[in-house]
């Protein structure tokens, strides 16, 4: 049988899915010293793990050449959604949040608002939710820098704690939406290895409860 | 000024030798079974007006379509769907035809993917449509036709059976609006229970919200079917529940086993499905490569209502698996080369034209001398090459080899 093939978004999603993993007693000694491999073996060769930048995994996922992937919801909502959402795993909690100068009231005025982000989609999808039309420039980099530069009114970005744009003289201005780690399935794998991934669906449950009621 | 005069537009491909012979052994084998069955092939023009795709129950994003304008101005779109237009050619010039009607088609749909996702923009589709019966012979046929159809090209493959009326008509005792309704139907069909639990729990938590919110996981076998029975024990999912029952049960006697899986979850987009819905999937292709179902109301929007049921198959899906499973025969070098010396030359293709007669495969050379001729003989693996002047001569191009 071949092995189950998940795609884990390199970096802080892959620590805390190999966290969870060992929980449910998977071995994952493969993937902590990894070298320069990118696809390796988890627990007794039922599943291979494959390392790769947010977006890829959405891809692998998409094409079927992954069954299984651990992505951020703000990768899911920026590009596309040809596959199942299964799990909202838990970690990797942060928030979309619309974000612009300390004290100035962004909603008034009638002149079209200049938005700059690194994620266009959610930005666009989020304004056209208020029936509201707005300018976005695509920034790669620190998006916080637009509107101190004057390049911006506000910004779409990721906010964990919130103090970069503290130190910068910006605020929340509205919540756009919550964001954590999902695990998402290719549509036939599913289907056709509806057993196997269920399975593993009900112990990633189990050991995300453990890890919670801690 | 850039030219594109070397290249392909994005998500479109030249398709060479054994990629053609693939692609057509596909769309034989899947008509063979068709026309075995009394479906008459149809097709509709390539180019449509974009009204027949932009109805309501369509599903078809407008930015998902190819358009361009005829020389009134009117808005035209490159085919993106098969089925549409057929309810619109049924509705129109097979109104008065006698009823049921089946048709099956081989044609190509156009749709504008975003770019760079490695998605093909022109696909080669072959289905049916059976039109003017409902109930559960109508159903059957056709089912049976889609599981067919799947066996004679892949070993293996999955068929999932669902009901478009499940989730109608718990969606239905939700006071809830058109949107919401979308957000939720979106939910459940990307089996996305954390975005479904969210809406779900804004609502009263009525036997029906448990149901829908359990909707997602309900796929298996049979045990499915009790399951949703448990959760939502109105007369109108009973009845549904009842028909799925009986049509899975009736199927499972051709020996599908484990091939036939239930799916309450599968809500399509193409809201014009009505009743019973159903997608087959195979290892190896990472989305449905059949997707079918009945769409009693489909017709009516072209102003002639009838019952029909139909399913698609994406022929180029099929045909990459069938090219990597390397159950392909490539094309086979000719037989003989014909050459023609100087003043010879009508003689050559007579000579070619009676060796054809009698069956065998011939080249014409188009060289001027015999040696350029035997060499190409050589590189193309062509056995056997004819020289024609006053007299023929024959020879072995093999022996030759040998000898230079």
């Amino acid at each position: 049988m071949k092995p189950l093939r998940i795609a884990l978004t390199k970096g802080r999603l892959e620590k805390d899915t190999v966290d969870l993993f060992e929980k449910m007693g998977l071995d994952c000694s493969a993937v902590r010293e990894k070298g320069r491999k990118l696809i390796l073996p988890v627990g007794s060769g039922e599943i291979e793990a494959v390392l790769a930048k947010a977006a890829d995994v959405i891809t692998y996922v998409e094409h079927g050449v992954c069954d299984l992937g651990v992505v951020g919801k703000d990768t899911i909502l920026e590009h596309g959604t040809g596959f199942y959402e299964i799990l909202d795993l838990g970690f990797g909690k942060c928030k979309f949040a619309l974000a612009g100068p300390k004290g100035k009231d962004f909603f008034s005025g009638y002149a079209t608002k200049t938005i700059a982000t690194k994620y266009p989609n959610v930005a666009r999808t989020y304004f056209e939710g208020k029936g509201m039309d707005v300018r976005i420039i695509k920034i790669e980099g620190s998006v916080e820098l637009a509107p101190l530069l004057g390049l911006s009114d506000a910004i779409v970005d990721i906010v964990e704690t919130g103090s970069t744009l503290k130190a910068n003289g910006l605020e929340v201005i509205d919540e756009v939406t919550p964001i954590s780690a999902r695990l998402i399935a290719n549509v036939a794998s599913l289907k056709l290895r509806k057993a196997e991934i269920e399975s593993l669906i009900a112990r990633m449950e189990e050991a995300k409860k453990i890890s919670q009621e801690k | 000024m850039k030219k594109y005069c070397n290249i392909t537009p994005e998500g479109t491909r030249d398709l060479l030798f054994e990629e053609c012979i693939a692609h057509r052994n596909v769309e034989h084998m899947l008509a063979a079974v068709f026309e075995s069955r009394g479906f008459q092939e149809v097709i509709t023009p390539g180019l449509e007006f974009f009204d027949v795709f932009s109805l309501e129950c369509a599903g078809i994003p407008q930015e998902s379509m190819y358009k361009l304008t005829d020389h009134k101005g009117r808005l035209l779109v490159l085919r993106p769907d098969s089925t549409l237009p057929i309810a619109r050619m049924t509705a129109t010039r097979l109104q008065n035809e006698g009823k049921p009607l089946r048709l099956y088609y081989t044609q190509t749909v156009y749709r504008n993917n975003p770019s760079l996702m490695g998605r093909s923009d022109e696909v080669m589709q072959t289905g049916i449509e059976l039109l003017g019966a409902s109930g559960k012979r109508a159903d059957l046929e056709v089912m049976v036709t889609a599981i067919e159809a799947l066996s004679r090209c892949v070993p293996d493959f999955r068929m999932e059976l669902g009901h478009a009326g499940f989730f109608r008509s718990l969606a239905n005792q939700l006071p809830i609006s058109d949107e919401i309704r979308e957000d939720i139907r979106l939910s459940i069909e990307s089996k996305n229970y954390s975005a479904l639990d969210t809406i779900l729990d804004r609502l009263e938590q009525t036997p029906e919200v448990l149901a829908i919110r359990r909707l997602p996981r309900l796929f298996g076998g049979e045990e499915v079917l009790q399951q949703a029975a448990e959760l939502c024990p109105s007369e109108d999912t009973m009845r549904t529940l009842d028909y799925l029952k009986e049509l899975y049960l009736a199927l499972r006697e051709m020996g599908l086993g484990e091939k036939l899986i239930i799916d309450l979850g599968l809500v399509q987009r193409n809201d014009y499905y009505s009743d019973i819905v159903f997608s087959g999937y195979v290892e190896g292709s990472g989305d449905a490569v059949l997707t079918g179902g009945r769409y009693d109301h489909l017709l009516e929007a072209f102003g002639a209502p009838m019952p029909a049921v139909g399913f698609g198959i994406n022929v180029d899906a099929l045909t990459k698996l069938m090219l990597e499973s390397g159950n392909v025969q490539t094309r086979k070098p000719a037989d003989v080369l014909v050459h023609g010396d100087d003043g010879f030359e009508m003689k050559a293709l007579k000579h070619s034209a009676f060796l054809l007669k009698g069956g065998l495969r011939c080249e014409n050379s188009v060289f001027t001398d015999r040696q350029e001729a035997l060499q190409y003989a050589r590189k193309k693996r062509i056995p056997r090459v004819d020289y024609v002047s006053d007299h023929i001569e024959t020879v072995s191009v093999w022996e030759k080899g040998g000898k230079g």
